[in-house]
């Protein structure tokens, strides 16, 4: 006999999405916009969307969500693009990058100044959607066991340092090298290694690196790291239009509750850090330094947008969008800073 | 209620005596597939290559070769024979020699299966060749290589470190003087059973024409130094800065061939046959742990987790019951989940109600990784078992092995007892 | 007769696996030496060669399994099959070849496949400065080795056939031996 579903009950239908994070259980401020996002999305569809996260805990696969969530496997991910940098060299942008934009500039660059145009048509050819996920604002520079003075005391130094930012270190003579994080405690603490670079204050207060390095460095790499939430495309499709709407509503409002709740446990871990380890030296690298790796990372930079015409336009556009936008910034925050001084 | 099911099934499976590895595998094939049809599968090449690039596990193979360098070169036997002979008349010479050395290679690596294999292939022939009890032979060994869990650095204490937001410095700190005492405790008991026990572990016997037992100390002393030298070169290295807790096992590796070269043992031939026996018990090893790794997700895909979970979420009592009956659940789910799983699972669960009655993080972590420990020895499941008979003589039984470890197991739970009514004792509050 | 020979011809075929790890290992050790000493001494990192490092180690014990599982290396529980006839002994080794060991092997691999082939066609490399490409080649050892896993696991299944035919004569079980 013929099943006849009224439109009442097909509105009702629950649709289950399965999420990957590449992150651990309980991993502080990053374990929030997946878990928000799928409360939010459940409240404001009735719960006729249900999404199920599973921690890298459960697949084990950090740095398999890309082809995880390509293949189909799960519906969805939690991640960072620039993870998926040694698939496909062109996701590298939509994360951060070393004298990039801020938080702020970055997100009114994907909204209103064409960044998720180029990051859709980066992603597209994957079968994928990418969304912004949370931000955790500036990254701290890292941890050191000896002063940076001039450019040559960045000649053999030995950090932990992965990615892009490590090549541009690299180009002045820095050892970017791979430490397993179980036995990066015991290295920075031995020496085997001479710098490392992790999270930010709580992360790196957990693993207890301001008790074995005296230097803590301001950041210049990563100054404001956006998360991904990475979609199926064909999951997503088969979505009726209001719970797509709710979706990426409920990814947006996520990413935005992130960061600021990022922005507040950074202030609070900060506070926390300074009174109780007061011997932690807080330094930034000297003007000289920073000059030498602003040259380093455009001249990466400029192979990167030589060898391939997406590189330079996604580059191109997010130098344009940030040469009309840190002006504004450097009237706005940097002279209501100013005036405190 | 799968994973239950599934897990008895592999109980029983075990016992038909066909490759561990595969029994694991299979099941959790059978299972997974019922469960949730094959495709679960094809999360098993991710997984298999998280393994492949956990770059920590290579002191399995590095540790594992050193090992067998050291006792086809008749080092590590001239070793154990000396320290053994040192203690002249203490019975049980032997398998106090092989506790000081399993507590050495623990101060290197925190792989148990590294350690457990390595002293496997180092003492037992040797314990074996002077006709100790194979119960207690296999007992130190397991429980001995087993230290790299609580004496740093160790992998689960910089797990706990992370899942518990309690600094990795702070618990290796604490972890040193419950982990000495483990130690003594080992060695304790071992004079204590051979004291009782005499024929269990005879004296090794002092040759006559020896000279005065001055001579015979400088023998022994002579015999001992070069391989000790190295392995305190492979602590060394990392206290140094030279190397990581990982690489310094490849300086063992590379440090047992240059002794080889200097007692005149070495040839391209020993290397090869070396090499050959490494790669046979690391793929034992790691052949348990690709087993062990689907046998985990069908477990966790089929639901079992939120089964424990469920169980755990409210534990009745105040701080000393809640204590008593959370090391009871970690002790019984050690039997047959991985600790890497019970760390960022069950301590999740277990911390906010620790944290609202007061206890004191870092004795919660220790209490925990101590009892993790415990879970490597427990039978039938315990890996340090499995590792064990994968290099034992033909002569050692599985149940040499199971028998062996009780004694052992059960020092363990008395010292977690210790820690949990005396953490004053122990500096844990 | 052809099954036995068939039988010697898979057993060559995990011993050459054997080798071929046994080279990987010796090449592993002394490359994270390597690393190690021109760190230390001249405080020179490269990073391809700190990724050869578990390339090496990964192809190393990913195809020290079929070798294994033909010298018979991997761990049993022997409290009841230490005891059991030569035959019974043969019935069990067909029984878990054929139930356990090639479906879990097979699935594997099959899915294996599709695992590499997705590196190989996004050209996958390291996203480590200096780093190694070529990442499919150590992800297609996965479905590699568990594919010769099967195979030695088609050498154990002969062995239990011309055990139950008579062939074997001697008791072929032997714990593994160091
Ligand atoms: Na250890
Ligand atoms: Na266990």
């Amino acid at each position: 006999a013929a099943v006849l579903i009224s439109p009442a009950q097909a509105a009702e239908k629950v649709y289950t999405l399965k999420l990957a994070e590449t992150w651990p259980t309980n991993f502080g401020v990053f374990s929030e916009p997946a878990r928000r996002m799928a409360d939010l999305a459940n409240k404001m569809s009735n719960g006729r969307l249900e999404i199920r996260i599973d921690t890298a805990n459960k697949h084990k696969s950090a740095f398999g969500v890309f082809d995880m969530v390509r293949a189909g496997q799960y519906d969805m991910g939690h991640s960072a693009s620039y993870y998926w940098k040694g698939k496909v060299p062109n996701t590298l942008y939509f994360t951060t990058m070393p004298f990039g934009m801020t938080a702020t500039e970055q997100y009114g660059w994907f909204y209103y100044g064409g960044g998720m145009e180029l990051m859709q048509k980066v992603y597209e050819p994957f079968n994928l959607m990418s969304f912004p996920g949370g931000n955790t604002g500036v990254q701290m520079g890292g941890w050191f066991q000896k002063e940076i003075n001039s450019v040559e005391d960045l000649e053999g130094l030995k950090m932990r340092i992965p990615g892009f930012a490590g090549e541009v270190l690299a180009k002045l003579g820095a050892n970017p090298t791979n430490i397993p994080p179980g036995e990066l405690y015991t290295s920075l603490e031995r020496r085997t290694i001479d710098a490392l670079e992790w999270v930010g204050p709580s992360m790196d207060l957990r693993m207890g690196f301001h008790k074995i390095a005296p230097y803590y460095y301001t950041g210049w790499h990563e100054p404001g790291t956006e998360l991904q939430f990475l979609v199926n495309k064909r999951s997503f499709d088969k979505l009726p239009a209001d719970l797509q709407e709710i979706l990426t509503t409920a990814m947006r409002v996520a990413a935005y509750d992130m960061t600021i709740q990022s922005y507040h446990e950074s202030g609070q871990n900060w506070a926390t850090m300074k009174a109780e380890f007061p011997n932690v030296e807080v330094k930034s690298f000297p003007p000289e330094v920073l000059a030498a790796l602003r040259k380093a990372n455009d001249e990466l930079l400029a192979e990167h947008a030589a060898n391939d015409e997406l590189a330079k336009e996604i580059l191109d556009s997010q130098a344009e969008y940030m040469g009309v936008v840190r002006q504004w910034t450097d009237i706005a925050d940097r002279a209501y800073l100013n005036s405190f001084e | 209620m799968i994973g239950i099911t599934m897990f008895f099934v592999a109980l029983v499976m075990l016992l038909i005596g066909f490759p561990v590895a595969f029994i694991f595998g299979g099941v959790a094939l059978w299972f997974g597939v019922y469960a949730e049809g094959p495709d679960m599968f094809a999360f098993m090449p991710f997984r298999i290559q998280s393994i492949m690039e956990n770059t920590v596990l290579m002191a399995v193979p590095l540790f594992v070769f050193m090992g067998i360098v050291l006792q086809k070169t008749r080092l590590a036997e001239q070793l154990l024979e000396s320290m053994g002979k040192l203690f002249g008349g203490v019975r049980g010479g032997l398998a106090i020699s092989t506790v000081l050395v399993g507590a050495l290679l623990a101060a290197s690596t925190g792989v148990v299966g590294a350690s457990v294999v390595a002293m496997g292939l180092i003492s037992l022939p040797v314990m074996l060749k002077y006709n100790y009890d194979k119960k207690l032979a296999c007992g130190t060994i397991c429980a001995s290589g087993t230290l790299g869990q609580i004496i740093p650095p160790s992998i689960i204490l910089i797990i706990l470190g992370d899942v518990m937001g309690i600094p990795v410095g702070d618990l290796f700190q604490a972890a040193i003087l419950p982990g000495a005492i483990l130690i003594g405790a080992y060695i304790i008991y071992i004079l204590i059973y051979t004291f009782l026990k005499p024929e269990a572990a005879p004296a090794l016997p002092m040759d006559m024409d020896d000279g005065t037992r001055k001579q015979q100390v400088y023998k022994a002393l002579k015999a001992i130094i070069p391989p000790l030298a190295l392995i305190l070169v492979v602590l060394g290295s990392i206290f140094a800065g030279i190397a990581t807790p990982t690489e310094s096992s490849a300086l063992g590796g590379v440090g047992a061939l240059f002794l080889a070269l200097v007692y005149r043992q070495f040839s391209w031939k020993m290397v090869y046959e070396s090499a050959a026996e490494t790669v046979k018990v690391t793929a034992m090893v790691f052949a348990i742990l690709l087993g062990a790794t689907a046998f985990s997700m069908a477990f966790s895909y089929t639901g079992g987790e939120e089964v424990v979970e469920h169980y755990l979420s409210n534990l009745p009592g105040g701080a000393m019951g809640f204590l008593l009956l959370s090391m009871l659940a970690i002790l019984i789910l050690g039997f047959f989940i991985d600790f890497v799983e019970i760390s960022f699972i069950i301590v999740p669960i277990l911390l906010p109600a620790a944290e609202v009655l007061g206890i004191a993080p870092v004795w919660f972590a220790i209490l925990i990784a101590m009892n993790l420990q415990t879970s490597f020895l427990t039978p039938p499941f315990g890996f340090s078992l499995f590792y064990l008979k994968g290099v034992a003589p033909p002569q050692v039984r599985t149940l040499d092995i199971y028998k062996g470890v009780v004694p052992f197991i059960l020092l363990q739970i008395a010292i977690v007892i210790s820690i949990l009514l005396f953490p004053e004792f122990y500096g844990l509050v | 007769m052809f099954l036995l020979r068939l039988e010697q011809t898979i057993n060559a075929f995990s011993d050459w696996l054997g080798k071929i790890s046994a080279v990987l290992f010796v090449l592993m050790l002394f490359n994270v030496f390597y690393d190690v000493i021109t760190r230390y001494l001249f405080n020179d990192v490269s990073i391809a060669m700190q990724e050869m490092e578990w390339h090496l180690f990964a192809a190393m014990f990913m195809l020290g399994v079929p070798f294994t599982l033909k010298a018979g290396g991997h761990v049993r529980v022997d409290l009841i099959y230490e005891g059991l006839s030569l035959k019974k002994k043969a019935w069990i080794d067909l029984f878990g070849v054929l139930t356990l060991l090639f479906p879990f092997c097979l699935l594997v691999a099959w899915y294996g496949v599709d695992f590499a082939r997705e590196s190989f066609e996004l050209g996958e490399g390291s996203g480590d400065p200096g780093g190694l490409p070529y990442r499919w080649v150590i992800k297609a050892v996965i479905p590699f080795a568990f594919f010769c896993t099967f195979i030695s696991g088609v050498g154990l299944m002969l062995r239990a056939i011309n055990t139950l035919n008579g062939h074997h004569k001697s008791d072929d079980y032997i714990p593994t031996q160091h």
